[in-house]
């Protein structure tokens, strides 16, 4: 049972530490301390206790009361104080006073009286009679000796002392004001003369409305915990402080006779840097999974080609101009002979050039090395030596061109590249992939534009709407393979084929204007590159 | 403008083109060409108004394209255009010596042929496509005025000038089928501005071998509706496609016999169609690409990642767990940073370059990941330390054969970073990845490496075969990268494990 109790407690309080804990305001810890006593205060009382200024006091009340650490209660305060009768009394002393004196003095008929005038009117005097002769019982009518005369006022022993109601005004008078709570611990004596002075309008009540603030229960057990209490938190000085909770205080238990050091839970920390993926890869990770998602086959080859399957195959003449130095990037060292297998594909090469270029085809200009200026050269060779019938392929690599790195434009940058072949794929196919391809990255509005590339046919360029930019964006250029591409090689069916490079989405994506930001590896940049872009 | 009316419905079928029946303009053509540049092609042009500047400058613009394109930089073609007036037929093409000389463009004095090659800005560029030859290209006319030094320049007598409505375009190339596309092209545009074309004749001196130029004779094709459909992907009829094609200003009509087979015929100066996938795109665009509704094609096809992917993101998932930065450079490196910075002046030797490059920035291809990782954490002294980073990357070598292969390299960077911190990254590289067999498979014997500190640099081997090397970055690296904390770094074969 005491068992089950502890288990439902227990996470209360860890909930309560967990909640509350870092979250107290220097301000909040001091009037919570304050109220340990349990007794409850107006805002005034806290004000005072604590050294904070009033509105300090209330805005931290504001916050315990939201955090359910204290309840206020508005009370309506009832006080008594004295009236403008009671304070002309206080200054000419009571009207049965001032005759008893006048009695002494030896105004002691009701002739002698009227001819001093000290009643302002006869309500006074009659109050002055009535109180001094029948209540208080300081004077005393004896019977006049012979009819016709007053009756003669004499003072009874009793007159030298005050009544109860000039005690009790004078003890309001001290104390500026009475409260409720102080009337109700008055004598049955007071409490008759309170009425009397009410009845004689010498005293006022008065309400006041004032906020009460008392610790709730949630407050009290927090408190507890915390040991924000003053004077045991002095204790747990003068006991064991300890900073770190350590495997030999766990292996010894002696945490339990120990205390640990509260700490400044808002101080700022040293910063801790994640490793992470660069936010390029990570963008080509998710291509990677947008065309898995398609069904499509990774295929990756070598970025050192020959010139052979990089241009001739593509059905790129030898003279042309993006074969020029100026644009790609040769490597001294040459192949020995073409590299392929298949010694009827190099005629078939040599064919097709010669029949739509018009020249000598030159094998040895094929042996050349170039870094592959695009990734068709390593997809291409796929169909060719697997001769499928029906493909879905991607790769995604680098590609170079010998050019000159400026804001817009990459020596070296990473391309990718769509294939599907099947004996039934059709150039509204291609548009229909390019769509879907470009919807799972989250692009929607996309159009198409006829182009010239010089192994496609036809050939078509998207273009897609960038929202932040709100312009269209040329993108990837896609197109059918050339017979005079596929037919040498093998290839039976249409090959539909899209790609380019992707740096531009990424400039889109992390809102770059240059493109060389994406390879300068600042660490504050990887390190400040949110994970998670939807 | 012809191909826009054709697509509004404006003017569809073939472009208007007509050749005036005048035949007195010849240029004869000498023998000796043969081996040089044996082709010539010519037309002269006519109108009314005199060129304005604005002609002008749009001809020699349309005149540099064509060099530059179909002419390939004026080696397979080049175009001259002249004063009419200036110029007495019959013409001729012949070859010169080297020490004739005429008044070349926009000079005042005679140059010889050698000296405009040797001096002049054109004879400087273009002069390589007559490296051999022994004897010069020239036009002249019948009064022994030179037109034109083709390739390389033409006269200044022949030049053209705002006040004249009269010119003559002449193209020479090396073989005949470029020499007619390019005048093609020149013929139609000069008369959509409004020329009237007349034809040269062009003798090869052999009685029987005449020719009529430019050769505007459209080029017949026929194509079969299918076809373009299946490509398309569309079920258009013969007559629809039809239309297509005169909207792209291709003439078409029905095979009388065959409905499904279409009679093409397409202008000679649509010199990029030459086969019939050519005039499937013509279809395509007279269709209007915009109208085409994109489709998908259903294929029962599942995606797979290739295995080196696997592989790379594998490691660079252990890498990143273990709080690492992945960064990317390129391939292309200097040889400062590759070899000078890091104490392999002697494998420069070795290095793979590549011709002509536009920076010393990008001159050959890494050998190894590790002097790229060090200068980025030189670029980054100012950021935060530790500084953990990692590469994957490919790395190139050449022996018997070029070899590329992907390898990853880490550097560490902190106050004390140590050969003990790369040597737990390494292990946990191989465990991570492959499972303790592979790593109780890895050794580390003691080598001596210029880039790291003698003592504190070991080979990682597995089963005795080197596949990497880690250490402790020699102080005087540290320095050369301008790097104020101590450096570990580890390099590592990844393609070697695939092969496992």
């Amino acid at each position: 049972m005491v068992k089950g109790l502890k288990s439902l407690i227990h996470p209360v309080i860890l909930q309560l530490m967990q909640d509350r804990e870092s979250q107290l305001h220097p301000i909040e810890k001091s009037l919570l301390k304050t109220l340990a006593s349990n007794r409850p205060m107006s805002v005034e009382n806290l004000s005072e206790l604590t050294g904070l200024n009033v509105d300090q006091v209330r805005r931290g009340i504001e916050w315990l009361k939201y955090k359910g650490l204290i309840s206020v209660n508005a009370k309506s305060i009832t006080k008594i104080s004295i009236g403008k009768n009671g304070l002309y009394a206080l200054e000419n002393r009571f009207p049965e006073r001032r005759l008893v004196e006048l009695v002494k003095q030896g105004f002691n008929t009701m002739q002698k009286l009227s001819n001093v005038g000290v009643f302002h009117d006869n309500n006074e005097s009659t109050a002055a009679f009535r109180h001094a002769v029948y209540l208080n019982k300081w004077l005393h009518q004896s019977p006049p000796s012979k009819p016709g005369d007053d009756a003669t006022l004499v003072t009874l022993p009793g007159s030298d002392e005050a009544s109860p109601e000039e005690a009790l005004l004078m003890k309001i008078h001290m104390a500026s004001a009475m409260s409720q709570d102080q009337v109700s611990s008055l004598s049955q004596e007071e409490l008759r003369a309170l009425n009397s002075l009410k009845n004689r309008h010498f005293i006022v009540e008065h309400t006041d409305k004032v906020s009460e603030i008392i610790l709730s229960d949630k407050g009290r057990r927090l408190l507890t915990l915390l040991k924000l209490d003053n004077e045991r938190l002095q204790d747990e000085a003068e006991q064991h402080l300890v900073n770190q909770l350590t495997p030999q205080l766990i292996a010894s238990g002696r945490w339990k006779d120990v205390r640990f050091s509260p700490l400044d839970v808002e101080a700022p920390t040293t910063s801790l840097h994640a490793g992470k993926k660069h936010p390029l890869q990570n963008l080509i990770d998710e291509i990677k999974e947008v065309f898995i998602g398609m069904g499509f086959l990774e295929i990756d080859g070598p970025l050192i080609q020959s010139s052979f399957w990089n241009f001739d195959v593509l059905f790129t003449p030898q003279d042309h101009p993006a074969r020029e130095m100026q644009d790609t990037f040769y490597i001294p060292q040459t192949y020995q002979t073409i590299p392929t297998k298949d010694r009827n594909i190099i005629d078939s090469v040599s064919r097709v050039h010669k029949k739509g270029w018009h020249y000598e085809w030159d094998p040895e200009e094929s042996k050349r090395t170039v870094l592959r200026t695009h990734t068709t050269p390593v997809t291409l060779r796929y169909l060719s030596s697997n001769k499928t019938a029906d493909a879905k392929l991607f790769t995604v690599g680098k590609v170079f061109r010998n050019e000159k790195a400026s804001y817009k434009h990459l020596v070296e940058f990473n391309q990718i590249e769509g294939i599907v072949t099947g004996n039934s794929v059709t150039l509204r196919d291609l548009m229909g992939l390019q769509m879907e391809f470009y919807s799972k990255l989250g692009i929607n509005k996309v159009k198409f534009w006829p182009t010239f590339f010089p192994y496609t046919e036809p050939s078509l360029q998207s273009m897609i709407f960038n929202e932040s930019l709100g312009k269209w964006v040329e993108l990837f250029g896609m197109g059918v393979f050339r017979p005079e591409v596929t037919e040498p090689l093998g290839i039976r069916n249409p090959v539909l084929a899209w790609g380019g490079g992707i740096e531009r989405i990424a400039m889109l994506r992390f809102g770059l204007n240059d493109v060389r930001d994406l390879y300068s590896n600042n660490l504050g940049w990887l390190r400040s590159v949110p994970r998670y872009q939807s | 403008m012809r191909a826009l009316k054709g697509l509004l419905g404006i003017e569809v079928g073939l472009p208007k083109f007509k050749l005036s029946t005048n035949n007195k303009y010849v240029i004869r053509v000498n023998k000796s060409v043969k081996q040089l540049r044996p082709y010539i092609v010519s037309f002269v042009a006519s109108r009314k108004e005199n060129l304005t500047n604005e002609d002008i400058k749009e001809l020699i613009a349309m005149q540099e394209d064509l060099h530059n394109g179909v002419g390939r930089h004026r080696r397979k073609a080049s175009i001259g255009i002249h004063n009419l007036d200036k110029i007495q037929f019959p013409l001729t093409y012949t070859t010169t010596e080297k020490n004739f000389s005429f008044v070349p463009l926009d000079r005042q004095n005679e140059y010889t042929m050698k000296q405009i090659l040797d001096e002049l800005d054109s004879g400087k560029e273009y002069g390589f496509i007559l490296k051999d030859a022994e004897r010069y290209p020239i036009i002249i006319d019948s009064n022994n005025i030179v037109l034109s030094f083709p390739p390389i320049v033409n006269s200044n007598t022949t030049r053209l000038g705002a006040d004249i409505k009269n010119i003559l375009v002449e193209v020479t190339a090396i073989n005949k089928h470029t020499a007619e596309d390019t005048i093609a092209i020149i013929a139609i545009n000069l008369f959509d501005a409004g020329f009237k074309i007349h034809p040269v004749i062009i003798d090869y001196t052999k009685p029987r071998n005449k020719e009529l130029t430019p050769n505007m004779k459209p080029k017949i094709m026929q194509i079969d509706a299918g076809y373009i459909n299946q490509v398309l992907g569309m079920n258009l009829t013969s007559q629809e496609i039809s239309l297509c094609l005169k909207r792209s200003r291709l003439g078409s009509s029905l095979e009388p016999l065959k409905r499904a087979r279409l009679k093409c015929s397409i202008p000679r100066y649509r010199t990029d169609i030459y086969n019939q996938i050519d005039i499937v795109e013509e279809a395509a665009i007279g269709y209007g690409i915009f109208n085409l509704q994109p489709s998908m094609p259903c294929s029962k096809a599942s995606g797979t990642k290739s295995e080196i992917t696997k592989l790379l993101n594998a490691i660079r998932e252990i890498l990143i767990g273990m709080g690492l930065v992945e960064i990317i450079n390129f391939s292309l490196v200097s040889k400062k940073v590759q070899f000078e910075l890091v104490g392999a002046e002697s494998n420069i030797k070795n290095a793979i370059s590549v011709d002509e490059t536009k920076s010393n920035e990008y001159e050959v291809l890494r050998d190894t990941l590790i002097p790229s990782l060090l200068q980025t954490l030189s670029h980054n002294v100012h950021e935060e330390y530790p500084q953990k980073l990692f590469e994957i990357g490919k790395v190139f070598q050449t022996s018997d054969s070029l070899d590329e292969h992907w390898n990853v390299g880490v550097v560490i960077a902190h106050n004390s970073a140590n050969y003990t911190g790369a040597k737990s990254t390494m292990q946990e590289i191989i465990n991570g990845c492959f499972g303790p067999k592979y790593a109780s498979a890895i050794s580390t014997p003691a080598v001596y490496n210029g880039m790291f500190m003698d003592g504190r640099c070991a080979n990682i081997d597995f089963n005795e075969m080197n596949i990497g090397i880690m250490g402790e970055i020699s102080p005087l690296t540290v320095q050369n990268f301008k790097l104020r904390v101590p450096v570990a770094a580890i390099e590592l074969n990844i393609s070697s494990f695939l092969e496992k």
